[in-house]
């Protein structure tokens, strides 16, 4: 059985991070996945889903414009519709819009219709480790820990009117929110609350690095997703997973 | 990779919240790798560092090689000058502090830098003792010429280490020695472990003068339990290519970028080819356009004609 492709865009970042939880996560569904690392359009090509890791947006961008792999990337997400994460800078890239960003802005491949706040909780000093509950993963599942470096959030969820397409944009599902410690107000006052994790389509974004732990649940989780997405497409997979 | 370092540094007292926050500290230096960290001294530096896809900056009075140039006391940059590069940027800023100057490098945390660098090029402020860096919310990173001390650095609290090299010279061969030096090294861990266990390693720990539990993991791992860039001396995109073959997960560019530039569209031409190299150096097509893009290089200084005295890789221990 032809087994599915995953790549991991290797421009700059925490590459290996990921492709070591990849293989752990593979392992444990018994799937076999050919892991890539992509750095140019030919390799991109041969990818049936891929993950844009953490590191510094702008430069991605540079180095993505520079080898003409911006537009390679965009049809990928948009019109070839294959599934696509990104952790922290990797949905800086994925989001439609985004602010705080160097002067002059800074180019994205966007898929997801929201806009992202870029180092939403300020420096270095100000990054860290938190429990969020990600019920995707399921009810009973313990909460993931969250590291946040320098992190992004989805600041606003943006409705595009689709004049082009005539179709109704499909919902961007709020995956994930971080809840500042003591900001519930019990007595109904204002909760500070944050979208850390949002999925649009075949879309997925975390403002958080889970390759930067040893927990593979989100890995296993997506690596499922591209599964299902394979299958839905009708390529040969294997069915037992 | 560092998120497994846990309990093998001096941030860990044995609770989760010390782990977590060396997590933080060394995964920011991982959401670097393969990216290229430029020496700056003005905002309109920092934003041509910036264009051309540096991943970080480092925010200095002076760049080494006029370090060198000038002489006398090389200390922390002035901090009006670090918030203006800081308001000018939006990557990380990295700022240094004297070796051992616990002060510098709190006015350095309280300004926000993003990373502190505990640096021989500057002016040494304690010949005794380095930073206790555990004790910081701010992350280090701090040059190293071999395995040892390199673990030393870590032990102290360093989340990212980077081979020296002789700053300002524009001669990258003391970064080539050391980065060979820490892979030999290394690779004796590797091989002690395999063949003596952890016996063998406690004599290795002695011999080089570091913690044995953070030698084995070394040893484990294959590599530095942290992210290490090259530093010193790198002043082509060949060379900073070549500190890439040699295993280096990414480098700094001290004075390369903007030492006898013509024109700041000459710095950006060779900031922008430095990029090109480091993200694609085992492209020799890219090598070759980043070369032709890079233009003139720094003059630079023969390491072979300095004097003893005259080096900075031998400051610290």
């Amino acid at each position: 059985m032809p087994s599915l492709t995953v790549g991991v865009l290797a421009l700059q970042g925490g590459v290996g991070e990921h492709t070591g939880l990849l293989r752990k996560a593979a392992a444990h569904l018994g799937a076999e996945f050919d892991l890539v690392e992509v750095r140019t359009a030919e390799q991109l090509a041969r990818c049936d889903a891929l993950i844009i890791p953490g590191g510094e947006s702008t430069t991605m961008a540079i180095v993505a414009r520079r080898l003409g792999l911006l537009e390679p990337l965009r049809e990928f997400v948009k019109v070839d519709g294959k599934p696509v994460w990104g952790t922290c800078a990797g949905l800086v890239m994925l989001a439609e819009e985004a602010s705080a960003t160097k002067k002059g802005g800074q180019e994205l491949v966007g898929g997801l219709d929201v806009r992202v706040l870029r180092n939403r909780y300020g420096t270095q000093i100000q990054s860290f480790v938190a429990d969020i509950q990600l019920p995707f993963l399921g009810e009973a599942e313990k909460p993931f820990r969250g590291v946040f470096i320098r992190a992004p959030v989805v600041d606003e969820i943006i409705i595009t009117p689709s004049v082009a397409s005539q179709k109704t944009p499909e919902p961007v599902e709020v995956m994930g929110v971080f809840r500042k410690v003591g900001s519930t107000d019990v007595d109904g006052g204002s909760v500070e609350e944050d979208i850390v994790a949002v999925r649009q389509r075949n879309v997925f974004g975390t403002s958080f690095h889970p390759e930067l732990t040893d927990d593979i649940r989100i890995h296993v989780w997506w690596l499922k997703q591209v599964l299902d997405t394979a299958r839905h497409k009708g390529l040969p997979v294997d069915s037992a997973v | 990779m560092a998120a497994n370092l846990n309990g093998a540094n001096g941030n860990s007292n044995g609770n989760g919240a010390s782990d977590d926050a060396f997590t933080v500290k060394a995964g920011l230096a991982q959401m670097l790798k393969g990216g290229v960290i430029m020496d700056v001294t003005t905002a309109e530096q920092a934003r041509i560092a910036e264009e051309a896809g540096a991943c970080a900056v480092m925010a200095l009075e002076r760049i080494p090689s006029d370090i060198r140039a000038l002489g006398g006391v090389a200390r922390m940059s002035n901090p009006e000058m670090i918030k203006e590069i800081q308001a000018a940027v939006t990557i990380p800023v990295m700022a240094k502090a004297r070796i051992g100057h616990i002060v510098e490098c709190q006015i350095l945390e309280a300004l926000g830098v993003d990373y502190v660098d505990e640096s021989e090029v500057l002016t040494p402020a304690d010949d005794a003792f380095h930073v206790r860096k555990a004790d910081f919310k701010v992350p280090f990173v701090c040059g190293c010429r071999n395995l040892g001390e390199a673990l030393r650095r870590i032990t102290e609290g360093a989340a990212m280490i980077r081979t020296k090299g002789e700053a300002g010279t524009g001669d990258v061969v003391e970064a080539v020695k050391h980065i060979r030096t820490v892979n030999a090294d290394i690779a004796k861990a590797k091989a002690a472990l395999a063949a003596g266990g952890d016996l063998a390693i406690a004599a290795l720990a002695r011999e080089i003068g570091c913690d044995a539990a953070l030698l084995k993991r070394t040893a484990e791992l294959g590599r530095l339990p942290v992210v290490n860039f090259a530093a010193g001396g790198v002043a082509t995109p060949a060379d900073a290519a070549l500190m890439m073959h040699l295993g280096c997960d990414g480098v700094f560019v001290g004075s390369g970028i903007f030492k006898d530039a013509a024109t700041p569209e000459h710095a950006a031409k060779r900031a922008r080819a430095i990029v090109k190299a480091v993200a694609h150096y085992t492209d020799a097509a890219a090598l070759i356009e980043a070369s032709v893009e890079h233009g003139t290089a720094m003059h630079g200084i023969s390491n072979a004609g300095l004097k003893p005295e005259e080096k900075m890789a031998g400051r610290g221990w």
